[in-house]
């Protein structure tokens, strides 16, 4: 069964009006939603969420005095996740141009809190009250987000374990081979080599890995 | 030509449709006038592509706006560079530029490798030409670049400005040049899968096409940190993004595959793993793709939700069970020729190696994949940002900075006391004197102090077998130093260039770890009030408020505000960061306000200003950083791009692809550790 080139041009450019068509057809249903689609598409870089914002807020302890220097506040501001959409701390994002409202709110409390003489930790756990763990930059080490941390380590550690039984297997089998070679005297014939005995032998303490010659 | 290109898609995607079917018909048939149809077929999606993209450049730059995409992604009134960049800017046309790449590199694979590799060129065919089918259909039922719109908008929405950035213009082309790349070696595995020709034969397409994916995915992840750096302005360069974490995938399986393949070559060893790796590469990159563009991941990025994402899973698993499958039945086709005689050596070495490079791959995919994970258990969302890439990574990396000094040195087989003596005395004791110099200076973080160790070790190592060699050319040839070093080189491209990419990567590790060092503050100042600050060098510095200035052009209106800085009581000179609010014809406001970042770069580190905002007219909300070495991120990135274009330069690859399973003499194999190559 044979088809000329023209036929198969023919069958191709048929095929493709076709298709065209009826893509046509779908595009019209789809028409309405479009002008809304270009005013959604390439409006920012994520979509920002200004409203995200929840109010975290604790009485302030007696005789409160602030608990840290803003040196270290600022340290503290790298480990609560602003959350307005970015990936970005507290920290970075207010002081970056993400015309972001959220990070410059999550600062203030964290500003009222320090002053409140509440620390560090008890900071992170009022955020995580009011937010979940989503607060945070990177998974609590209890629970099962713990998983995230054990995995890549055990993961190592198994492939590690495989690697040295493969290692150790393969070294057997080669001290088994280098052993059978051993006692099988190797005699040179005109057929196997042209080298001479000496060369040989040179040669098969080099296999062996001797190189201190 | 619009509507030629309209028509020449879907003409693609029938040729794509027949190429596959002919070319697998052909190979498992044996007929001969199938699988040359198949290949032809495969040369005219080319062809359709090239006239397909033509016509959407064509409604980019005439500015069709009764184009969505077009309507979406330019405006009248931007500049033309970035009118043509547009082309891969958005979801349908960056597809249809992944279509353009893949038909472009099948054919020059299959037209270059079909006479050598008669066997695997047709299944090869058969399967580029179903990943071409894939995007093909992708783009023409899911993400239509010529869909039209039911009106013409006077004008088009725009780019966002961040975008507008020579380097967001070349970063995303060449990622999309690396991740393409991997889907010829890919093919090529799966052709040597289904034929069972699992030797020396497709190793030589493979690596050269692993090279091409390596070079250009090193380039693009450069070129995306320097944009991050000089564009958001958050301060750094890398932030442990999905989207940038899945560019770096690929490259770290690439990477391993480039190590392990040598192991192949020399020994005949890690058939399997090879193959694996290849696969590996290749799923990756649609993996990043499909994260790209699924919107399940939450990312700064944007393709946000779409429609494709389904798509891409459905192709991602499928192309995984397919590939399972093939391994799984072939298993004892792909023995090992020879093994490992000991511990330490260098196919022990290279091990270990891709032990890492595979371990630090799966950190960050678990890491990334890690947010789903956890919804999914305990319905909560949770983020994993840089504090768990970098507690789980740096000693990683560090253990893998240690390999890039050892791996090329360490013998061949089995490496004797007397040989790793030889070899890394000189280049330990450097290493620790950088060690001793870094701790008499004043620096006490742990990890900073070993990184530094292991980059002075490493920088030995390097120097040593440069040194060696030009050495032994000196007195054999007579040469003089330079043209010695040349000619080394030359004689070795494979080996010295994989050094030079070594010396690239120090570079990086040092500069990382300089970054540690960085001191940045928040202040805000009015005009002629100062700001003190120490940088990590220890310097005093002074920055004097000069004052907000705002001004308004055709596109843009933007606050600028001054700053004097002065070091140790010396004038400094004058630094300036602006915000900017971009509009439309009608002054609407466009996109959300940007920040024009000031920075002052020296060998020792980058004075960073950024404009968060203006209060009050006339007080500036800044942050002023102090950013370590940052300068050498981009140095190491072109070191190792230099090296990545000596080693794939075409005369190394003809002398090596002789190697194929030659069972290198011991003794040959240790001289190849202790007397330098290329003299």
């Amino acid at each position: 069964m044979t088809t000329s080139r023209r036929d198969f041009l023919t069958r191709v450019a048929t095929g493709s009006a076709a298709l065209l068509l009826t893509s046509n057809v779908g595009r019209a249903q789809q028409k309405k939603d479009v002008h809304e689609m270009v005013m959604k598409d390439s409006t920012n870089l994520f979509a920002m969420d200004q409203d995200a914002a929840l109010p975290v807020r604790l009485p302030p302890k007696p005789n409160a005095a602030p608990s840290m220097t803003d040196k270290e506040r600022d340290q503290l501001e790298h480990h609560i996740h602003c959350q307005c959409g970015c990936t970005l701390s507290v920290f970075i994002c207010r002081t970056t141009d993400f015309s972001c409202q959220v990070s410059p709110a999550m600062h203030r409390d964290i500003v009222q809190l320090v002053h409140d003489g509440y620390g560090a930790q008890e900071i992170i756990d009022a955020f995580v009250n009011v937010y979940g763990e989503r607060a945070l930059m990177a998974p609590k080490t209890s629970g099962f987000n713990l998983v995230a941390w054990i995995l890549p380590g055990a993961a190592l550690i198994a492939g590690g374990g495989a690697l040295a039984l493969l290692l150790k297997r393969w070294g057997e089998r080669s001290r088994e081979r280098s052993a059978r070679a051993t006692s099988t005297p190797f005699v040179a014939t005109k057929g196997d080599s042209d080298a001479t005995p000496e060369e040989l032998a040179r040669l098969e303490a080099a296999v062996r890995g001797d190189d201190k010659a | 030509m619009i509507l030629i290109g309209e028509l020449s898609l879907w003409v693609a995607l029938l040729m794509a449709a027949w190429s596959t079917t002919v070319s697998f018909a052909g190979a498992s048939m044996r007929r001969e006038e199938l699988i040359d149809s198949g290949v032809r077929g495969l040369y005219a999606t080319f062809a359709m592509i090239v006239l397909a993209s033509v016509g959407l450049w064509t409604a980019l730059l005439s500015r069709d706006f009764s184009l969505e995409y077009v309507a979406s992604h330019i405006s009248s009134t931007m500049p033309s560079a970035y009118v043509f960049t547009a082309f891969w800017s958005g979801q349908a046309g960056s597809l249809l530029f992944w279509a353009l790449i893949l038909s472009g590199y099948s054919a020059i694979a299959i037209a270059t490798s079909r006479k050598r590799n008669k066997e695997l060129t047709p299944w090869a065919t058969g399967t580029l030409a179903a990943i071409l089918l894939f995007f093909l259909s992708t783009e023409c039922f899911k993400a239509n670049a010529f869909t039209r719109l039911s009106f013409i908008p006077l004008d088009g929405r725009g780019m966002n400005p961040q975008l507008q950035n020579p380097g967001m213009a070349f970063h995303p082309p060449n990622l999309y040049l690396g991740y393409v790349a991997t889907a010829i070696p890919f093919a090529f595995a799966i052709a040597a899968l289904f034929t069972r020709r699992l030797d020396a034969e497709w190793l030589g397409v493979v690596r050269r096409w692993a090279l091409v994916t390596w070079f250009f995915l090193t380039i693009g992840i450069v070129l995306g940190m320097w944009w991050a750096y000089v564009e958001l302005g958050w301060g750094g360069y890398w932030a442990w993004d999905p989207v940038e974490n899945s560019s770096f995938l690929p490259w770290l399986t690439t990477t391993a595959f480039l190590h392990s393949i040598m192991i192949q070559e020399k020994r005949g060893m890690l058939r399997k793993w090879n193959v694996v790796l290849v696969v590996m590469s290749f799923l990756l990159a649609i993996f990043g793709t499909f994260i790209t563009r699924s919107g399940v991941i939450e990312s700064v990025h944007s393709f946000t939700q779409s429609p494709v994402g389904p798509w891409f899973a459905t192709f991602f698993f499928v192309s995984t069970g397919i590939t399972i499958y093939l391994v799984a039945t072939r298993l004892r086709h792909l023995e090992a020729k020879a093994e490992l005689e000991s511990m330490v050596s260098r196919e022990a070495a290279f091990l270990y190696n891709n032990l890492l490079l595979i371990g630090i791959a799966f950190a960050i995919m678990w890491g990334t994949i890690f947010p789903i994970v956890s919804e999914w258990w305990s319905k909560e969302k949770i983020t994993v940002g840089p504090p768990f890439f970098n507690t789980v990574n740096v000693p990683l990396g560090l253990l893998l900075l240690l390999l890039t000094g050892v791996g090329p040195l360490i013998a061949w087989r089995r490496a004797s006391i007397s040989n790793l003596k030889r070899q890394f005395l000189s280049p330990s004791i450097f290493g620790l004197i950088v060690g001793v110099v870094m701790i008499v200076a004043g620096m006490r973080s742990f990890y900073a102090i070993v990184c530094y160790i292991l980059c002075g070790f490493v920088t030995g190592t390097i120097v040593q077998e440069f040194y060696k060699g030009m050495r032994a050319r000196q007195s054999i040839h007579q040469e003089s130093a330079v043209a010695a070093f040349v000619h080394l080189i030359g004689r070795n491209r494979r080996r010295y260039g994989g050094y030079i990419v070594h010396a690239g990567i120090v570079m990086l590790f040092a500069a990382f770890a300089g970054m540690s060092f960085k001191v940045e503050q928040d202040v805000n100042l009015r005009t002629g009030e100062s700001v003190e600050m120490k940088d990590p060098y220890g310097h005093d510095w002074k920055f004097t408020g000069q004052g907000v200035s705002t001004s308004e052009r055709n596109d843009h209106a933007s606050q600028a505000v001054a700053l004097e800085a002065w070091r140790d009581g010396k004038r400094y000179g004058l630094m300036s960061s602006e915000k900017r609010q971009y509009f439309d014809g009608q002054k609407q406001p466009l996109f959300n306000p940007i920040t024009e970042v000031g920075i002052k770069t020296t060998a020792r580190q980058d004075i960073y200003i950024v404009l968060a905002g203006v209060r009050d007219k006339d007080t500036a909300e800044l942050r002023v950083a102090f950013n370590p070495l940052v300068v050498w991120v981009w140095l190491g990135g072109f070191l190792m791009m230099i090296g990545g274009l000596v080693v794939m330069w075409p005369q190394a690859e003809r002398r090596n692809a002789q190697a194929g399973y030659v069972a290198v003499l011991p003794s040959a194999a240790t001289f190849d550790s202790e007397v330098p190559a290329g003299v």
